[in-house]
């Protein structure tokens, strides 16, 4: 890496992604109040906003044409996953949309499973850890999505396979109310998708777009929470002076926002180097998801502890975005891991040689994209 | 949305390859250790050789002492700036207030100045800040008194970072105590070599050399003033805006997005240090630290602040900028032990002294250019759109106690 480097550094979107942006804001914004969000606990899913979503493209717009989808690219995705994020949408969209994109144009894909998928009719979820590699097997997990889904794609040794169910086994409830379940990766019925270089390609790749996809709706996420604290202190009065006029209140506030604005950033351009220059994405991907999670777990905390006792009951809004913050970053592990991750990729172009040596014994799929 | 590596035609490869030799020919080790030694943020015979090239206003056209370069090449140049280091506080100074100088300095000034700008004789450096004022430069004490064709002023400015080597300071005085703080005051641009100025060093822990300025009645010609009488805060406001980031957001696409973005490249360098450090230490186990995930986790952490900083746009990546230096200094001095705060030079310091000097140069830019307090405060304002603070020394009092007082 070459910190002189003469780049672009242009964050501007184009008509066809504000297009995008703009039509799942309104959809959102129409379709999901914060009634619907409790009315779906403790599940997380709302299948007739799920059903919508489908209509609008959303569950295909990642997959290529080929395969019934819209050809979008990731960055397409992360405007989608942000604007579900900020209403805290119970839908599975970054599960869904990264395995099906590993899924779809996989040489074993069966074509009934990626139509069922790309026309929303079935969830696809994805298995954060592999079932099995060299010297540890990991066959019991807790998979995203995986309550509402009878389906999950996962890593096998070299083998991506999707695995099988008659019924979504039953919800463990969960602080973020998210359709979270117990999988046994190991047993029902699965079938090979690819193997060797490609799986684990595949894989990796699934596990660093669920990343971004999440990190943008945790950005979401925290900019929504931090707008009711904002509005809150705009109104809220003590000593006969607005709460947001305080250094108290409004300092916090403005950390909340730079951290945004930055997390923003940082997931879109991992998310531009993931499709177009993947040594690149290896450094950014860890940091921009760790990022956003540090940043999600902080802006949710200090928007509803600036509500003071209000922020902290369940009938206000702030409370679900708390439990969330938490409930959507943990879902792939702990964070730390990314931020060792960055290291790695640091350590790997510092060093080529003593960087390939020294990471390659703890080397984990954390580090994706690479 | 792009961030590829920008393509290079022939031409802009060779001008690359002669910005580099210059860089070789004219950075040398002589130049780096005597900024190290002085903290000038200023040489001046690299100065007028990069003037010479036309390299000081890159942009300008050549009749107008500039080289005429596009934006590629002037972001290739500006880069390789950096990458030399080239001591380059006095040309950030200088630029800011050309902004000012350009639309309010009279004709014969503005004539008078700017080729000399170009050839780097020129250099303007800011006279904001006053011992008992800090951040809130608009309750500058600094007079300006008017006396014929002429002013008379009276005051002194700290924090005049460059002063010994600028001919002109960019003042920001009060010519009208009785109007609302924010309306009494007028801009000049005034001599450095005038009668009763004078320049006294401060050192900071940082390694730089900054300035108090005293001016005890210094007379200007009028001609020196920037702007309408009491019509100063609107005069500084497009080098302020400048230096606050505002309306950076979006802008061009070859642009750094964030004004820490200077600040980051310090704590970079630090990284690769520490990087250096943990490939190339035995521990007394014979392992090495890069082996070590709490090593690589902390590694980790310092070079994710700076990635954030570096994408963090506008007022917001000043704070973030600052802060991901001050912390993550902190941390990587930590990290490596006793022997991070070896000197450079002293046996079994670090390759360059880089994280010792990160830690403590780092201190400097949480307050500079408006602490990163002022920044929340116009973050709270003017992003989040909170209400403004109602303080007893705010303008809004001070007009309504006029009222009472009329009343």
């Amino acid at each position: 890496m070459d910190r002189f480097e003469l780049r672009y550094a242009d964050y501007s979107l184009s008509g066809d992604q504000e297009a995008v942006r703009d039509a799942f804001h309104e959809f959102f914004a129409k379709e999901c109040p914060a009634e619907r969000v409790r009315a779906a606990e403790p599940l997380g899913y709302d299948e007739r906003l799920w059903r919508q979503l489908a209509d609008m493209g959303g569950a295909s717009m990642g997959l290529p044409e080929s395969a019934g989808g819209g050809g979008a690219g990731l960055v397409d995705l992360l405007l989608v996953a942000e604007e579900a994020g900020a209403v805290l949408a119970p839908v599975p969209f970054a599960e869904h949309a990264a395995a099906s994109r590993a899924l779809a144009g996989s040489p074993g894909a069966p074509a009934e499973l990626v139509t069922d998928v790309a026309e929303g009719r079935q969830v696809l979820a994805l298995a954060m850890e592999p079932i099995g590699a060299a010297g540890h097997q990991l066959v019991r997990q807790l998979v995203p999505g995986g309550a509402v889904a009878r389906s999950v794609l996962a890593l096998d040794g070299d083998t991506l396979v999707v695995v099988h169910a008659d019924e979504p086994p039953p919800l463990a409830p969960n602080q973020g109310s998210t359709p979270l379940a117990w999988w046994d990766l190991g047993g029902g019925r699965r079938q090979d998708l690819a193997s060797g270089p490609e799986a684990l390609a595949r894989y990796r790749v699934a596990r660093a777009e669920w990343k971004l996809l999440t990190a943008a709706a945790l950005v979401g996420l925290t900019e929504r929470a931090l707008g009711i604290a904002v509005e809150f202190a705009r109104t809220r009065e003590t000593m006969g002076v607005p709460i947001g006029s305080l250094q108290g209140v409004a300092f916090p506030l403005a950390d909340v926002a730079i951290g945004i604005s930055g997390a923003r950033n940082l997931v879109w351009r991992a998310g531009w180097m993931l499709e177009h220059e993947p040594s690149e994405a290896r450094r950014l991907v860890p940091a921009a998801f760790a990022y956003a999670a540090q940043v999600a777990t902080h802006g949710a905390t200090t928007s509803a502890h600036m509500q003071g006792g209000l922020g902290f009951t369940v009938e206000a809004d702030a409370s679900l975005y708390f439990l969330r913050a938490k409930g959507w970053s943990l879902l792939a592990g702990d964070p730390a891991e990314d931020v060792i991750a960055v290291a790695d990729a640091l350590a790997a172009d510092a060093d080529a040689t003593a960087g390939a040596d020294a990471i390659a014994g703890t080397e984990t799929l954390a580090a994706a994209g690479g | 949305m792009d961030f590829s590596r920008v393509p290079l035609d022939a031409g802009e490869q060779e001008f690359l390859d002669e910005v580099r030799s210059f860089m070789t020919e004219h950075v040398t080790d002589e130049v780096l250790e005597e900024e190290r030694r002085t903290g000038s943020g200023f040489n001046e015979r690299l100065h007028l050789a990069l003037a010479e090239r036309g390299w000081v206003m890159p942009t300008w056209p050549p009749e107008r002492g500039g080289a005429g370069l596009d934006p590629v090449r002037a972001r290739i140049l500006e880069l390789e700036m950096r990458r030399a280091g080239v001591p380059s506080i006095t040309q950030g100074t200088t630029r800011l207030v050309l902004v000012a100088v350009e639309k309010f300095g009279r004709p014969d000034l503005t004539a008078e100045l700017l080729p000399g700008v170009a050839a780097g004789t020129v250099r303007f450096c800011l006279g904001y800040t006053e011992p008992d004022g800090g951040s809130d430069i608009a309750a500058a004490k600094t007079r300006a008194v008017r006396d014929g064709d002429e002013w008379v002023i009276n005051g002194s400015k700290i924090f005049t970072t460059g002063a010994q080597n600028c001919q002109y300071a960019f003042l920001i005085t009060r010519t009208d105590p009785e109007l609302p703080k924010h309306r009494g005051l007028t801009m000049f641009l005034v001599p450095l070599a005038s009668r009763g100025v004078e320049i006294q060093a401060i050192r900071t822990y940082g390694g730089e050399r900054t300035n108090i300025v005293y001016y005890s009645d210094v007379r200007i010609s009028d001609r020196y003033r920037l702007g309408g009488v009491n019509d100063g805060w609107s005069v500084l406001h497009g080098p302020l805006d400048e230096e606050h980031g505002v309306g950076r957001e979006g802008s061009a696409k070859l642009a750094d997005l964030a004004i820490g973005t200077s600040f980051l490249q310090t704590l970079g360098r630090a990284i690769d240090s520490a990087l250096a450090w943990a490939f190339t230490t035995t521990r007394a186990d014979g392992s090495r630290p890069i082996d070590d995930r709490m090593v690589r986790y902390r590694l980790g952490a310092v070079a994710m602040h700076m990635e954030a900083g570096l994408v963090t746009p506008g007022p917001m990546g000043r704070v973030k900028g600052s802060d991901a230096l001050v912390r993550g200094a902190a941390d990587l001095m930590d990290l490596i032990g006793p022997s991070s705060l070896l000197s450079e030079g002293s046996p079994g310091a670090d390759s360059n002294g880089a994280i010792e000097y990160a830690h403590r140069f780092a201190q400097g830019t949480a307050t500079y250019g408006g602490t990163v307090e002022v920044f929340h405060g116009i973050i709270a304002q003017h992003v989040l759109g909170l209400p403004r603070p109602s303080y007893p020394g705010s303008k809004t009092l001070v007009s309504r106690k006029r009222e009472q007082a009329a009343a």
